[in-house]
């Protein structure tokens, strides 16, 4: 269901989280008393609960900071902002990371950044949907265009994971941690995650498609379809007030710096932090190659970010992809 | 030479139908010849075969395997090997469909990084190597098109 006109006209009225008349709110938008109450019906559908409090008026249930392209560009860094060179923010959009697919092949540069604040088909790993309610938590997608190949990439997954963490690290957000190869973790569940995608020529120029969700303020109704353990920003620091949009601005900082050195640090560079930040070393947990359950100690990665798991039998295998599935975790 | 030029010669090579072609650049040359990827019976060609100098195709392109006849499309990485997208979606290539190059034949996923591997080849999908979901090497063959 698309976002109206109308609908974010009210929701710029009531983003502060105070109390609004439906007679101020029907003045404003120059409609009926009823119009309100049914784009307002249409709003908590789309995720965003009002209370209705008789002789105050209405109120979003949590306050809403809407992206906004201002905000988050005066909050880069000066030496990151040329790396910047397009910046996208849909109210709407079926998946931004399929979007800037799509621009890829159709020669958006490197650089291109789509946030949404809603996706009605966010996307996780092999087909899985990223829950992606409105105007709360982190959807955004990076184009970057590598020049050497499918080789050069080797390993970004994991300095992206570690770009994140220095994010969150910034926000004062803790604790979190990683879990291979890349998903955001706090208390052992899952914070936030990363997906990329690579198309071109497997040994010349090629577009990478970089994903991430990371869920700042997910309400219980939004979350029924995830099938593992999750967690948001709110749950892990209760009382913090994030601004979404330095929220953005901090991410897109720490993923652009990590992108614009990779063709030449390589994810070596990146290795030891990866590795401060493991929150499954040493413990016991199943790796799944399609159905394949390959159970073993984690014994962190290798020099190329390969997984390393300890079998049964002692002896230690490095496994290129995979999904770990784990019954403890740290942090 | 340009590891990707003679990678192009190979392509142009299988495309036209000539057997035999010679580049000079400068002081450096390179000639390629497709005799040992005909279809001729092993028995009857032992002595033919040894003879010809330069790289031969089947040599090139599937090594610890009988000649086959065909372009091959190796895994260019270790991962896990994908025909669709995503579960329960189309495949991107069957067995006996025409591919242009550039189209994609497969995804391979190394860290959670999904690598649309894309044909370099035109021709028609002759075999495919791998099933879904199995794990591939480096430099492991992946399709034949022809």
């Amino acid at each position: 269901m698309a976002i109206s006109e109308k609908q974010k006209k009210i929701l710029s009225l009531l983003a502060d989280g105070g109390f609004h008349s439906g007679t101020e709110l029907a003045k404003h938008l120059g409609v009926s008393r009823s119009a309100i109450w049914k784009q307002l019906a249409g709003l908590a559908e789309l995720g965003l609960p009002h209370a209705a409090v008789s002789g105050k008026g209405y109120r979003l249930e949590t306050p809403l900071e809407l992206l906004a392209e201002s905000a988050i560009t005066a909050a880069l860094e000066p030496r990151l902002r040329p790396l910047l060179q397009r910046l996208e923010i849909h109210d709407q959009i079926d998946s931004t990371s399929a979007h800037l697919g799509k621009q890829a092949q159709l020669g958006a540069p490197s650089g291109t950044v789509c946030f949404a604040e809603h996706q009605t088909a966010g996307k996780g790993r092999r087909g899985r949907q990223w829950a992606s309610p409105f105007g709360s938590n982190l959807y955004l997608s990076i184009l970057w265009r590598f020049q050497y190949g499918y080789a050069s990439t080797s390993g970004l997954s994991l300095a992206l994971g570690v770009a994140v963490i220095r994010a969150l690290q910034q926000q004062q957000i803790h604790p979190v941690g990683l879990k291979w190869p890349n998903d955001i973790i706090s208390a052992g569940k899952k914070l936030g995650g990363i997906l990329v995608e690579v198309s071109g020529e497997s040994e010349g120029p090629c577009a990478v498609v970089i994903g991430l969700g990371l869920n700042l303020y997910l309400p219980d109704a939004a979350a029924q379809g995830i099938t593992q353990a999750w967690t948001d920003v709110s749950k892990v620091k209760p009382g913090h007030s994030i601004s979404r949009n330095q929220f953005a601005a901090s991410v897109l900082n720490h993923l652009l710096a990590v992108l614009a050195d990779f063709e030449t640090l390589g994810m070596r560079h990146y290795l030891d932090e990866w590795r401060r930040h493991d929150c499954l070393q040493g413990q016991a947990a199943t790796l799944f190659i399609a159905e394949q359950p390959y159970p073993g100690i984690v014994q962190g990665i290798d020099e190329n970010g390969l997984l390393l798991l300890q079998h049964p039998d002692g002896k230690t295998q490095a496994f290129a992809s995979g999904e770990i599935s784990f019954s403890r975790a740290c942090p | 030479m340009d590891i990707r030029k003679i990678k192009k010669l190979i392509e142009m090579i299988e495309k036209s139908g000539i057997a035999e072609l010679e580049v000079k650049e400068g002081e450096e040359s390179i000639r390629i010849s497709r005799y040992s990827a005909a279809p001729a019976p092993a028995a009857y060609a032992p002595q033919i075969a040894p003879a010809i100098s330069g790289t031969t195709i089947a040599q090139l392109s599937a090594p610890a395997e009988e000649a086959v006849s065909g372009h091959v499309v190796k895994s260019p990485m270790v991962g896990t090997f994908y025909r669709s997208a995503s579960p329960g979606t189309k495949v991107f290539v069957e067995v006996g469909q025409t591919v242009q190059a550039g189209d994609t034949l497969c995804i391979i996923e190394a860290m959670k990084i999904l690598n649309q591997i894309e044909s370099d080849a035109s021709g028609t999908i002759k075999q495919i190597l791998v099933d879904n979901a199995e794990p591939v090497e480096y430099g492991q063959p992946l399709f034949i098109i022809e």
